[in-house]
């Protein structure tokens, strides 16, 4: 019964709230091989395109999961249902994690065909700096209850990366593309942490408001 | 005073403080670390010497060294992109060097044999690199013609090669600066900018960056705050014009989101005025360039972050900005000087020197600041216009999806 509510949910939610962010997604991904080389890349130089553009995936998929209750209005709604808000958020959450899976799995593939040297690493590797990245959005708006703050958050991470590249040390979501792996568990642990506190921050917020 | 109530709403909101945060963290890391010690004539620094002879010979011999090995390095983003060239492609790069050196295609396809061959490894494959020591250029080729031709050959290398016609200057007129040159710029740093002049143009590179995409969070935070916290009618339902109210947010956001500018600017003078006295630099200058540099951007910002979160939401303007300061940021991030268009969103100039190239460009410079503030002001009147049908029930915003939805209507 519950699992049924929540397909039901999730498909309601895909359809109307987050098919232009899954769509959005997908031209992140459609426009890589217009920016960049794909073909025939060694393993450290296939790692750039990956480790640049997926966090984009990770911001536009992970940040909006609050999105639809920013509206005061649906967020009485949500309120006043039996099935818990937070359960949503968590399928939402992992429906974003899935898309970005599927997604990143598909283009590291696309590179193998073009003849690039990229592995299971280079899949591991783009996802996490995905989730991290989308993760620091996904925290910070659940707990300042803004999707724009988030956002903000997000991106002013993404650009920190470019700026201050290795001096972020194990923050620093292009190691790949340096020759370096050892940041991705601390990248992945902090994926995980956020998103965790993001959805217990959140449900602290909604019993307060 | 509605002003003053606007100002205060920004001041109270979250993403201005991130913004404030970031405009002091930018200055602290980026341009403090480069002017806390007194500059040093720039030995080895470089010039573009914009010679049309030296481009030309340049360019067609870099030109034909792709062609030979069918392998052309582009930056479309700033990043590698090696490009290999079809059969067809491959054909109207032939027909450019035919008409750039006057030579016909047998006598382009023997210059394989003369040149000088070495192999290239990428990690993955070996490739052969091609060096011609020198290649004859058409006697009836004009310069015009040339760039003509170069934006031919860049289109068909999907653009972001070195042979984009506006970046021929940077990419083949380079030249290292003599012992000489190199005082000369110097003493246009000392005497014509009196210091503070280029540390204003560093300090306004530095800030261009941040100022070109954050004011939009703050304005589509503040836009879509109505919305958020239930006030749209009771504010749509008030006497106050549509024009009144929007502008008068806009002006709330400029003046507010420029106070920390404005401080940084204040920061940067006392500590110019500690590492070179206060007697042979020009105070003014520090606040003139940045102003007029960095007012157009967070107006620009903070305008489109204002329509499209009106028009559309806080996610589409932060993209459609991002987008606009990203690509660009990334495209010209090999010519940090010497850069300026007539359209150029985020100027840049990461030096305290090379004043003449920055004079050379200064048309472009202003035509850009006066044409981003005109295009905010137009953006600002058509924000207006959705609000005041938003406000008179005509229209909902834009909806992709969902019942009200432009690519999906329910019965």
């Amino acid at each position: 019964m519950v699992f049924g509510c929540l397909v039901r949910a999730a498909y309601s939610d895909a359809k109307h709230n987050y098919l232009i962010h899954y769509l959005l997604a997908v031209a992140v991904v459609l426009s890589i091989p217009m920016l960049f080389g794909v073909n025939d890349l060694d393993a450290k130089a296939a790692a750039q395109p990956l480790e640049l553009m997926m966090p984009f995936t990770g911001i536009i998929l992970m940040t909006p999961v609050f999105m639809p209750e920013q509206d005061e209005n649906i967020r009485d709604t949500v309120r006043a249902k039996k099935m818990s808000y937070e359960l949503v958020c968590l399928m939402r959450l992992l429906m974003a994690a899935a898309v970005m899976l599927a997604l990143t799995g598909t283009f590291v593939l696309f590179m193998k065909y073009c003849g690039s040297d990229v592995s299971f690493r280079h899949f591991c590797g783009a996802a996490v700096s995905a989730a991290a990245v989308g993760s620091i959005g996904f925290f910070t708006a659940a707990v300042s209850d803004n999707t724009i703050v988030g956002y903000m958050a997000a991106v002013i991470y993404y650009v920190m990366n470019f700026l201050l590249k290795s001096r972020l040390g194990m923050f620093y979501v292009f190691s790949m593309s340096s020759g370096s792996f050892s940041e991705k568990k601390w990248l992945l642990l902090i994926a995980v942490l956020l998103s965790a506190a993001g959805l217990i921050g959140r449900r602290y917020r909604t019993n307060m408001m | 005073m509605l002003f003053l109530k606007e100002c205060k709403k920004v001041i109270f909101s979250l993403t201005f403080w991130i913004y404030c945060l970031i405009v002091v963290l930018d200055f602290t890391s980026q341009y403090y670390p480069d002017c806390r010690k007194a500059a040093s004539p720039p030995y080895d620094g470089y010039k573009l010497s914009e010679d049309h002879g030296r481009i030309m010979e340049g360019a067609v011999k870099s030109l034909a060294e792709g062609y030979l090995a069918n392998r052309y390095i582009c930056y479309p983003l700033g990043f590698y992109k090696a490009v290999k060239l079809n059969e067809k492609e491959r054909g109207q790069i032939e027909e450019c060097l035919e008409e750039l050196t006057g030579l016909s295609a047998a006598e382009i396809s023997a210059l394989d044999e003369s040149a000088e061959k070495y192999g290239v490894y990428d990690g993955l494959h070996e490739y052969t690199g091609y060096t011609i020591e020198s290649i004859p250029l058409s006697d009836t080729l004009t310069y015009e013609r040339f760039t003509e031709l170069m934006g031919k050959v860049d289109d068909t290398l999907g653009g972001g090669s070195d042979f984009k016609p506006d970046d021929l200057v940077f990419h083949f007129s380079k030249e290292t600066l003599t012992k000489e040159e190199a005082l000369k710029e110097y003493a246009d740093f000392t005497d014509k900018d009196r210091i503070t002049g280029a540390l204003a143009r560093l300090f306004s590179d530095y800030a261009g960056i941040t100022l070109g995409i954050l004011p939009v969070f703050v304005a589509a935070a503040l836009t879509a705050a109505d919305r958020k916290r239930r006030m749209t009618e009771l504010v749509y339902s008030r006497r106050i014009s549509s024009f009144r109210l929007i502008f008068t947010r806009f002006a709330a956001l400029t003046v507010t989101m420029f106070v920390p500018v404005l401080l940084t600017m204040a920061a940067a003078l006392i500590q110019a005025v500690r590492i070179y006295g206060g007697s042979n630099i020009s105070y003014a200058a520090m606040f003139t360039v940045p102003s007029f540099w960095l007012i157009p951007n967070i107006m620009e910002a903070a305008a489109a972050g204002m329509l499209l979160t009106e028009l559309i939401s806080g996610g589409a303007a932060i993209l459609v900005q991002f987008v606009l300061w990203f690509i660009p940021l990334l495209k010209d991030s090999g010519m940090l000087w010497g850069n300026i268009s007539r359209f150029t969103l985020i100027c840049r100039h990461n030096s305290l020197f090379y004043r003449e190239q920055f004079i050379t460009h200064m048309g472009a410079f202003v035509f850009s600041r006066i044409f981003y503030i005109l295009i905010s002001l137009i953006l600002v009147l058509l924000t207006v216009l959705v609000y005041e049908l938003k406000r008179g029930g005509r229209f909902n915003g834009v909806r992709l999806f969902g019942e009200s939805g432009i690519l999906r209507r329910k019965a």
